[in-house]
């Protein structure tokens, strides 16, 4: 895998253990500008992989740069990066106006009640809301931590679970926020288990799976990477049989199914289907209505990796 | 009739015996003993529990040793009594009070945990009685494990009390002694664990409650030259009066108080702190 | 570092704990008052041991250790200190913010109810001195001692009670050796040679009764920001 241009993030050989167990393992990965999604199931290391990048925690071995700095010697290297943890947990105590001041405060962001009082809006929160963070819903919780990641604007914002406790509207503006952050030439990074909205944030995923890193790149080109796997897709048309039939024949599938309106293929070569499928189905004088990838989507590919893995 | 069989049917209600609820109220006094102890996590975890328990034994272990190596005419003249250990293990009694019951009781509000086990077959009352189980168990062994072990120590190398009668009688007065301070103290750090959910302030809450009874007790039978029974309120001290005149001790000087009245005290306090800790829960509101 | 003062202060000092500090504070108040009352008191005496017994030996170590130990130790534990660490703050100003906050809400609450209880006593002015100095070198000490405590350790209330009911309460009053790693001889030590009250057994001197509590608190403050360097934060 090649290093991106000006990669914001650089893992080179790392691995951390825990008392004899293992969450990463000599994972080598740059990620820059853009939304990155980090993937994985329970246990993966992607929580481990989220603490090693903001330096919270030192690597067993190998290093971690951010931006060519050691995140763990310079605290210095905090002005760029906002982070959003996975738990719950906020300090209870003081307002969301204060919390998210006292973060502009420790970042030296100038005129920080401004600031802040700012990003809360951005969240879709009210800066004037007297109420201590005790009282906060899981979402409202979820939101103040954005505020105060981002409210020093960092170049690297790094997401652990971050639309957890949103209903689906907050989701879709956090979304919308990150997707924005990303296009700003910000690097963002965003572990997620909800990969049908992670899809929306970007292409480019890194995938881990036992602590050992599976993939990273664009997902879509993962998928066609993968060629012990054929691609499915659906075939409508008013004349299934007579364009499974041609598509067997040419050679242009591998298998084929059939019902009323459509045909389901798997063929091994995507790009030699989709130039013979139109010459086929004129040949069978049929219509062609739709030709959709079944298994072009995050989750599959997802699946795929972790299939191969075990 | 088909021989195959599904191993994996996903998941499936559980259609099994149930164990009703004494066996919960027992699972719980059992996990609740081994968070205290440390059991089943990590190491660093028992260091401080065992290390107090091992403190707490260090003087009568010293002196059962003393017993074995020295002449008995010196050794009677020095060996403390079974009520006089008290005097040497009460400091780290306290401690041991403090840590246990906000060990016990703290985390499961904390962390949300309590609503998981009412909604298990566990009335807040039998919840309360498993803490209370599991604490008073822990405190029994710095209660009552020293002097039985200067008990059977002693009775091993011949010092001990005389003939069968005086063995029963030294044991009864052991069992008795250590289970009045088990039980006081059980109530009083589960009603100071009760009112907060940090673990910290409670054990700090608890220890400076017990130092403020020993000063108020103090101010107005010596200060105020008050009356001396207000002495047996006096958490630090008034106990293990209490179980040193349960051995048949004589008063020390300064705390001329009547066994009896003692036992009021305590009992009063064992009260007080356990109503306040069932108030507490009775009245918790458990979800977010 | 004027945010960190801040923060401490606001999340250490809660109800409960002003309180609880508050009520033991003013039995030195009570006591005092008691003394000053009695018939019979030998009013000097009366004071030494509200001074040196409780004061020195339970209100300073008690309130040095619920306030500090809660001062970085309340974040690690709630698993809030990523927002505090997670900034680019110099590690030392952190440790240094969180010092100067315990030290700004302990000393009022072991020094007012010390001066008051002086005052009602009517002893005279050395004795106050004699306690100011004392309590400043006891809470000082504890403070330091117990801030890192709290980050590190897990139930660091309790090995900090142990430490002041067990250590300093039995052993260091026996063994010389011990004596010399108890903040509490150097503040009894203190009080004694400025009040002209006996020493206190295992004494110290006057000298090393301020040097080593200062060199005390400089290594404990040097290893606190040493920790939040290197502490793995949840």
């Amino acid at each position: 895998m090649t290093a991106q241009a000006a990669a914001t993030v650089e893992f080179a050989g790392v691995s951390k253990w825990f008392s004899g167990v293992v969450a990463v393992s000599e994972v080598t990965v740059s990620i820059g500008p853009g939304v990155t999604a980090l993937l994985g199931p329970n246990g993966a290391g992607k929580s481990t992989m989220l603490r090693l990048l903001c330096g919270l925690t030192s690597p067993s071995r190998g290093s971690v740069r951010i931006k060519g700095r050691d995140p763990r010697g310079d605290p210095d290297v905090f002005r760029d990066i906002g982070l959003v943890p996975q738990q719950e947990a906020v300090i209870e105590r003081l307002t969301g106006r204060q919390f998210v001041t006292m973060a502009a405060e420790l970042s030296e962001v100038p005129d920080a009640v401004s600031a802040a009082a700012r990003n809360i809006q951005l969240v879709d929160l009210e800066p004037g809301d007297p109420r201590p963070l005790k009282a906060y819903s899981k979402g409202m919780r979820q939101r103040i931590k954005v505020a105060a990641a981002l409210v020093h604007e960092p170049e690297l914002i790094v997401l652990d679970e971050p639309l957890e406790g949103l209903d689906p509207r907050q989701r879709l503006r956090m979304i919308e926020l990150f997707g924005r952050l990303g296009d700003e030439g910000r690097t963002v990074v965003v572990s997620s288990h909800v990969l049908d909205e992670v899809e929306r944030f970007g292409s480019r995923v890194i995938v881990l799976g036992q602590g050992r890193l599976l993939a990273e790149g664009d997902f879509r080109e993962i998928r066609d990477l993968m060629d012990d796997r054929p691609h499915r897709l659906r075939v409508g048309t008013d004349q299934p049989r007579h364009v499974a039939a041609g598509l067997l024949a040419a050679g242009a599938v591998v298998g084929a199914r059939v019902d009323a309106t459509s045909v389901l293929v798997d063929t091994d070569d995507v790009r030699a289907f989709r130039h013979s499928v139109a010459a086929i189905a004129k040949d069978a004088n049929a219509r062609l209505l739709e030709v959709v990838p079944l298994d072009d989507d995050l989750d599959s590919v997802f699946r795929y990796l972790l299939a191969r893995r075990t | 009739m088909t021989a195959s069989r599904i191993y994996d049917s996903g998941y499936r209600p559980y259609d099994g015996p149930r164990l009703g609820a004494g066996h919960a109220t027992r699972s719980l006094v059992t996990h609740t003993l081994q968070r205290i102890f440390g059991l089943h996590r990590p190491a660093r975890t028992k260091v401080l529990p065992m290390l107090i328990t091992a403190i707490a034994f260090l003087p009568p272990a010293v002196f059962v040793g003393l017993a074995a190596f020295l002449p008995k005419q010196l050794t009677d003249a020095t060996l403390p009594t079974y009520g006089d250990i008290y005097g040497f293990i009460s400091a780290v009694v306290l401690l041991f009070v403090m840590f246990v019951a906000p060990e016990a009781l703290c985390p499961d509000r904390r962390s949300g945990v309590l609503s998981l086990y009412l909604a298990a077959p566990l009335t807040r009352a039998r919840y309360l009685a498993a803490k209370a189980g599991a604490v008073g168990i822990a405190l029994l062994f710095v209660t009552l494990g020293p002097p039985l072990l200067l008990l059977v120590g002693l009775s091993l190398q011949s010092a001990g009390p005389d003939g069968p009668g005086g063995l029963a009688l030294a044991l009864l007065r052991i069992v008795g002694a250590g289970v009045t301070l088990a039980a006081l103290y059980t109530a009083l750090s589960m009603g100071a664990s009760s009112l907060t959910d940090r673990r910290a302030v409670a054990a700090a809450g608890t220890f400076i409650f017990v130092q403020a009874t020993n000063a108020v007790a103090a101010i107005i039978a010596f200060g105020l030259n008050g009356p001396k029974w207000v002495l047996a309120f006096s958490l630090g001290r008034a106990p293990f009066e209490l179980a040193r005149q349960m051995h048949g001790e004589r008063a020390i000087d300064d705390f001329h108080v009547a066994t009896v009245v003692l036992a009021i005290g305590c009992i009063t306090w064992t009260l007080a702190a356990a109503a306040v800790a069932w108030r507490r829960y009775a009245t918790l509101q458990v979800t977010r | 570092m004027n945010t960190i003062f801040r923060l401490v202060v606001r999340t250490q000092l809660t109800r409960g704990r002003a309180v609880a500090l508050g009520a033991l504070g003013t039995l030195a108040v009570i006591l005092a008052i008691a003394a000053r009352a009695g018939a019979d008191a030998d009013v000097n005496r009366s004071m030494h041991d509200i001074i040196d017994g409780l004061g020195l030996a339970v209100l300073a170590p008690v309130t040095s250790l619920v306030l500090a130990s809660a001062a970085l130790g309340d974040l690690a534990e709630d698993r809030t200190l990523v927002y505090v660490w997670l900034r680019p703050l110099a590690r030392w100003k952190m440790a240094l913010g969180a010092l100067a906050a315990s030290l700004a809400v302990s000393l009022p609450f072991v020094l007012v109810p010390l001066i008051a209880a002086v005052l009602i006593g009517g002893t005279g002015g050395d004795l106050l001195v004699a306690t100011i100095a004392g309590a400043v070198v006891a809470v000082t000490g504890y403070t330091a001692l117990f801030l890192g405590l709290g980050l590190r350790v897990k139930r660091a209330l309790v090995w900090g009670l142990g430490y002041v009911v067990i250590w300093e309460g039995a052993v260091a009053r026996t063994a010389r050796g011990a004596a010399r790693i108890s903040v509490q001889v150097y503040a009894r030590s203190l009080l004694a040679a400025i009040a002209d009250y006996a020493p206190p057994r295992q004494a110290a001197s006057v000298g090393a009764s301020i040097i080593v509590p200062i060199v005390v608190v400089i290594v404990a403050y040097v290893v606190t920001v040493r920790w939040l360097q290197r502490a793995e934060v949840a």
